[in-house]
């Protein structure tokens, strides 16, 4: 049954239980990133990090925290009926999380002193930054997805949680970043 | 009413983006001239978390069943 032909009433216990499963999965992957986290930390302790351009480390962290005041504003804006305010907060989003990714992938990737096969912190380095990348590619998908769907009214301030479910996981990508950034690029330092 | 309350909802969020940024640039210049202090840097991780997960993840409405569909 389309989601469309429910009354509000059906709509809305249906995204209590929706709501649920969403948080069940966000909880369930961040069981994975807490166990890259860990590992870093039991590995190298919290003397040593890998050698990274501190300025890029703060950019990209600056540019996901500013993409998700801007999710949250979408989210905002399509529950009050403003979905001119959706549509302008979410195209932001989505280019910030491309740059996001440049940054990371395009830049920070590329500028490091050492690949992957260098040793267990950098191997850790690539595989911590990469799984979030990834995640954050997937956060753009969703995000995009969402946002045509949007182009094609299906979504009203009563009937919009790919909407919620699209920026709950943006956020959690986000949170996700607030660990791995002082984990890799502030906590001790480089080896000599 | 509706406006007024819309209004709330992005001034929530206003403060904390600037409590996130606040606390980035602390916690920036921590790992720049005292890197070893990773317990006030886990602490500060830890509240930007929090404040993301209940502020802009909502997390309330997880547990407030059908009567968080009211825009939380």
């Amino acid at each position: 049954m389309s989601t469309g032909t429910l009354s509000i009433a059906d709509y809305h216990k249906k995204t209590v239980t929706n709501r649920l499963g969403l948080w069940l999965f966000i909880v369930s992957d961040a069981f994975v990133f807490a166990g890259l986290f860990i590992a870093r930390f039991y590995l190298y302790g919290a003397g040593v990090r890998p050698e990274l351009s501190q300025i890029v480390g703060l950019i990209v962290t600056s540019i996901l925290v500013l993409s998700s005041f801007f999710a949250n504003r979408g989210e905002v804006s399509m529950a009050y009926g403003d979905t001119k305010g959706y549509f302008r907060n979410t195209l932001i989003t989505i280019i910030l999380g491309i740059a996001f990714l440049i940054g990371v992938v395009g830049v920070e990737w590329q500028i490091a002193p050492y690949g992957p096969d260098h040793d267990a912190l950098w191997s850790l380095f690539y595989t911590m930054t990469g799984f979030h990348a990834f995640h954050v590619l997937t956060g753009v998908i969703f995000l995009v997805i969402v946002y045509r769907n949007a182009r094609k009214g299906l979504y009203t301030a009563e009937r919009h949680f790919p909407v919620e479910a699209a920026a709950v996981y943006w956020h959690f990508v986000d949170v996700v970043w607030v660990f791995f950034y002082p984990a890799l690029y502030l906590i001790g330092l480089p080896p000599i | 009413m509706n406006e007024e309350q819309k209004t709330m909802a992005l001034q929530v969020g206003v403060t904390v983006l600037i409590l996130l940024a606040a606390m980035t640039i602390g916690e920036y210049f921590i790992g720049l001239f005292a890197p070893y202090w990773w317990a006030p840097l886990m602490a500060i991780a830890l509240l930007k978390a929090f404040y993301i997960v209940r502020d802009y993840m909502h997390i309330g409405r997880v547990f407030a069943g059908d009567e968080a569909e009211e825009h939380s």
